[in-house]
């Protein structure tokens, strides 16, 4: 190893210990957090800072009042440069205090702890908006259909084009604003300028934190006895005085202008993505070796930095328009960025048919050696799902993961995803009652009919409000929460003087996506074996057994249990999930909106949400007992093949028999033993499994390789593996960052085998 | 070969699927049951009689009392709320597992047609297809049922499904030649050249495994040769010294692979009412699988170990 690349390891390792401090320090102050270790740094220190408002009730909502308040935000947010790292800049809170309905006071949790779910009730929902505006109207049947995440005031769930923001700078930024205001609005005074003036004054504000890091980082420099330290802080100070204005020149300053890009991303709306990072920086890379300013250490350690900055969400591999396989050099570099570093990073990995499989490969050994890694967006499902839309192929292809299990055209494509979930196990409990409500009872021969067609319309129901809130949501959320960030980095919103969600990009896709499809397939299953063919109890008793949880009654709880399930492969409980799946699909897809007639996009994707759904439902038919989680999206629960065992390969068949077809995901959630990695032929056997999923029209597949002891044993004691990371679903986390709520289903998961 | 197809029938322990260690690919191993060999360090015990099975796991039993029920023997009984079991009263029928929801009793072994079979096996195509696996007959030993193992490969391979087996070879001639040209490759295992040692060891001679090898070998299918390295019996340069020495004269080897041994069947043992012989050895270290492993690739032949 030569000196400077040993000097930029030791910059990786200092970055790394950095992270684990920070995270352990998060969870002493938070608790748990039950999404991405994201990449802001414990702040303790009071910040002054009012936001703007001019609502009656003091909150702060709207492009003009939102606009000023992020500029005076980032006039006086903290600054942040980590001497080793190869650039500036950090975010202390999730959220502007008091902005968008975040709150003012110092110190809140961080979003989704278990102070916040708590927190999270229908009654001040979407809390983003203003009160007037919230759909009070809707909540009732929210309530009963337990779809207490109905997508409504959900922002940035798509993803920018970020060769916009290299290709002008903040400067150009600011040009491009100040240019169309004039060209939308000629007349001074003769239009409305709200949008343009809180475009202009968001960049004024980062114009402002760039400077002031400029200054710190100046200050650092003087006070730093190491000549290698010393020289990095200048560094990062000439490159951030060019970015003040400036559009980057070299790769470092287009690393830098990306971790600047994160830090406004996600203290605005927790969303991050910054697309397919790999070839939006094989231009720089390309020059910055091949001039001899760059190596490949040098590359790796600021695309580590990049990472610690944030956990923003990018892909890599994949094919351009033309069908080319676009791996290249940095795809690898990306890998090796990630290997080193050790943190949780959401980067994809692309496959297609005609792939390169050397970086698949390296992908899978990484992942063996450090547990966790990347994930596989599949081009097999997700292209051949969105061209049913009617885009052509080269269209399909240029789309790139941009969140935990979404995929978007970056910069040009609305899809508001991962935010609206909708439990498929809720609308049969209703069915259940209906049922037995009937005058006379349903015959028990007709029982499934009846309990089917019940099931329709609850689904529908449920399915049609959640329709009617997104109607809601595209009318009213530029107006509450515009997409002040992503505005900047799309095609179409500076231009038009129009927010992303409101006629800002052509293309909308409103995403929408079912939880708890094995909780319901298993349990239509159930009743039908025991109930309707063996007659082992009536359907009134198994609903006085549901209301009582099971009390006393393990022995019917077991046999409802174990009738067989979704996954085994031929079994009715296969069946009803492909018949729920259809239904869902139908449902969604068939009809638009009512007023927008907005095209919604299926996919059954439950994030971390299984635990959060699974407390609000009451024991269900497949012996699930009240308040345990439901399902995984549409993976079959844990134990699902005979016998209690779990087989790779009928998962993924199960799967892929649900995939709804339109381009959203249904992603493969899997666990694999770091042993049978490690074995003769796991790593080829691996990436054949992830080529046969591609091929079975599978969108997604989520993995960790890890040693079941290990898991294990941070379930019981998390400080015992601080730095253990798994793949919760979409995203990588500390495995001890995660409540022990959210950390039971993956136990469960990994002690199953799959 | 579709004329086998239907009727025939095989008693199966247990179909596993995403096998990778059974042959080449992503594959599904069918274990079938009953075997000629009772080799001392077996981990598959359930594998052995050619009978369905009870199991037993008391950790699992909730204490219904639904089997003292199910049982037309009274080898079932509830005493002090605690389950007891007579095995010596066991036909082996399995109306009490039927009953067992909490899975306390499981059978080993169900008597499954070849179609059954075949029809799961086939799920797993678009995987064989990415891996180049297939579908591979375990045991038990899978020419103790010659016509279901060779229905259940026809009916694969006329799927396009590649096709393999792992035998102990002592067996008669023509089961070995029904099943071989419905099979792509043959796995096998040889113990010991050491004659009273295999029999000592496997309570069975070796002459007729080393015949089906040389049959095999003849035959032109692809074949690798197995030994699991078990202490005691064959941990030893002279003795993997004398397997590889015959095993590269055989025609159609394509490699010789050593498995180390692994006691990881203690469970099964007692779920069977059965002891465990091997339960106190320990598994051979890396240094000596790759002293053996040096010593078989003298021969010039392709030699890996787990």
């Amino acid at each position: 190893m030569t000196a400077t690349s040993t000097l930029y390891e030791t910059r990786i390792k200092a970055l790394r210990a950095t992270k684990l401090e920070h995270t352990e320090e998060k969870l002493a102050r938070y608790g748990s957090f039950d999404v991405d270790d994201h990449g802001y740094i414990p702040w303790t220190e009071p910040i002054a800072f009012e936001p703007v408002s001019s609502h009656p009730s003091g909150g702060c909502w709207g492009m003009k009042d939102i606009g000023e308040s992020f500029r005076r935000w980032l006039e006086v947010h903290p600054v942040y440069i980590h001497p080793q790292s190869a650039i500036a800049g950090a975010w202390v809170y999730k959220g502007i205090p008091g902005v968008a309905g975040f709150e003012l006071a110092e110190g809140m949790g961080a979003p989704d702890s278990p102070k916040e779910r708590e927190a999270r009730t229908l009654a001040n929902y979407p809390r983003n908006w203003r009160p007037e505006d919230r759909p009070t109207h809707l909540y009732e049947k929210l309530v009963a259909y337990n779809t207490y995440s109905p997508g409504i005031g959900h922002p940035n769930h798509f993803g920018p084009d970020m060769t916009i923001g290299l290709s002008l700078g903040w400067g150009g930024l600011l040009e491009k604003v100040r240019r169309y205001r004039g060209l939308n609005s000629p007349a001074e005074g003769a239009a409305d300028t709200t949008f343009y003036d809180g475009e202009e004054n968001l960049i004024l504000g980062m114009q402002a934190w760039i400077r002031r890091h400029v200054d710190h980082a100046r200050a650092m420099a003087r006070l730093e006895d190491d000549e290698a330290t010393r020289e990095n802080l200048e560094t990062i100070a000439q490159i951030n005085e060019h970015l003040v204005h400036g559009a980057p020149r070299t790769f470092r300053e287009a690393i830098q202008f990306l971790g600047w890009f994160q830090c406004i991303d996600r203290m605005w709306a927790l969303g991050g993505a910054l697309g397919q990072i790999d070839e939006l920086l094989r231009p720089w890379y390309e020059a910055d070796t091949g001039s001899g300013r760059e190596t490949d250490e040098s590359i790796i350690w600021q695309l580590a930095s990049l990472f610690f900055n944030d956990s923003h969400y990018s892909q890599i591999g994949g094919q351009g328009p033309d069908g080319r396989d676009l791996t290249s050099r940095m795809s690898f570099l990306v890998l090796e960025a990630m290997h080193r570093i050790r943190i949780p990073v959401n980067v994809a990995l692309r496959v297609h048919d005609g792939m390169d499989r050397s970086l698949l490969r390296k992908a899978l050994e990484f992942m063996a050696a450090d547990g966790t890694g990347v994930d596989f967006a599949l081009s097999g499902g997700l292209d051949e799902g969105f061209m049913r839309n009617g885009y052509p192929a080269g269209l399909a292809r240029m789309r790139a993961k941009v969140g935990c299990n979404w995929t978007a055209l970056p910069g040009t494509e609305y899809g508001s995803q991962d935010g609206t979930r909708l439990c498929l196990a809720t609308p049969l409990l209703l069915a259940i009652d209906d049922a037995l409500a009937a005058d006379p009872p349903a015959p028990d021969v007709a029982t499934m009919d009846a309990l089917w067609q019940r099931y329709v319309h609850h689904l529908g129901l449920a399915v049609a409000t959640v329709k009617a809130g997104k109607d809601i949501h595209m009318e009213r959320q530029a107006d509450n929460y515009p997409e002040i960030v992503l505005n900047l980095f799309c095609h179409g919103p500076i231009e038009r003087g129009l927010d992303a969600s409101a006629g800002g990009l052509d293309i909308i896709d409103l995403a929408f996506d079912g939880i708890g499809l094995a909780t319901t397939a298993d349990s239509f299953a159930a009743i039908e074996q025991r109930v309707t063919q063996e007659k082992k109890l009536s359907l009134a008793e198994l609903r006085r057994h549901l209301e009582d949880d099971f009390e006393s009654a393990e022995p019917v709880r077991l046999m409802l249990a174990t009738v067989r399930r979704y996954g085994s492969g031929g079994s009715r409980a296969d069946e009803w999930a492909r018949r729920i799946a259809e239904l869902w699909t139908s449902l969604v897809r068939d009809t638009p909106t009512e007023r927008g007639h907005w095209t919604c996009m299926p996919g059954l994707f439950s994030h971390g949400a299984t635990s959060g759904f699974g407390r609000l439902l009451g024991a269900t038919p497949n012996g699930r007992r009240a308040g345990a989680p439901v399902s995984h999206s549409a993976n079959p629960d844990p134990g699902f093949v005979p016998g209690g065992g779990v087989a790779l390969t009928a998962k993924a068949n199960a799967v892929a028999s649900t995939q709804s077809h339109w381009g959203n995901t249904t992603p493969l959630q899997v666990e694999i033993d770091t042993g049978l990695m490690n074995g003769m032929g796991g790593t080829d056997a691996v990436a054949d499994f992830i080529m046969a999923h591609n091929r079975q029209g599978g969108t997604l597949i989520n993995m960790n390789i890890v040693r079941k002891e290990d898991v294990i044993e941070a379930h019981e004691d998390p400080a015992s593996h601080p730095d253990l990371m798994i793949r919760v679903t979409g995203y990588s986390a500390y495995f001890s960052s995660l409540s022990r709520e959210y950390r039971q289903p993956i136990v469960d998961r990994i002690i199953a085998g799959g | 070969m579709a004329e086998t197809r239907g009727p025939v029938s095989g008693v199966v322990t247990d179909i596993q699927r995403f096998s990778i260690h059974d042959g080449p690919g992503i594959r599904t191993t069918v274990f079938v049951k009953g075997c000629p060999l009772r080799c001392f360090w077996c981990h598959n015990p359930e594998a052995l009689a050619p009978q369905p099975q009870l199991q037993c796991f008391p950790d699992r039993c909730i204490g219904c009392g639904d089997c003292v029920d199910a049982c037309p023997q009274g080898a079932h009984a509830m005493r002090d709320g605690a389950h007891r079991f007579d095995r010596s009263r066991c036909t082996g029928c399995g109306l009490c597992a039927r009953t067992c929801y909490a899975r306390a009793l499981v059978m080993a072994g169900e008597v499954k047609s070849a179609d059954e079979v075949v029809e799961e096996v086939l799920r797993d195509t678009a995987f064989y297809e990415t891996s180049g696996g297939g579908v591979t007959i375990s045991g038990g030993e899978p020419l103790q049922q010659p016509r279901f193992t060779r229905a259940v490969l026809a009916a694969c391979r006329e799927a396009g499904v590649h096709t393999a087996i792992e035998t102990a070879g002592h067996v008669a001639r023509d089961r070995l030649l029904a099943v071989l040209p419905v099979t792509d490759l043959v796995m096998m295992d040889i113990k010991t050249m050491d004659p009273e040692l295999h029999r000592d060891a496997t309570g069975v001679s070796h002459e007729r495994i080393l015949e089906s090898a040389r049959l095999v070998g003849e035959s032109g299918t692809p074949l690798i040769i197995r030994t699991p390295v078990v202490p005691g019996v064959n941990d030893t340069v002279e003795s993997i010294d004398a397997i590889a020495g015959f095993a590269a004269g055989l025609r159609s080897l394509v490699s010789y692979e050593l498995l180390r041994f692994h006691m990881m069947a203690g469970s099964k043992y007692a779920a069977l009412g059965m002891a465990c012989p091997a339960a106190e050895l320990t598994p051979p270290d890396d240094e000596l699988m790759d002293r053996l492993t040096a010593a078989a690739a003298r021969h010039a032949i392709a030699v890996t170990h787990t």
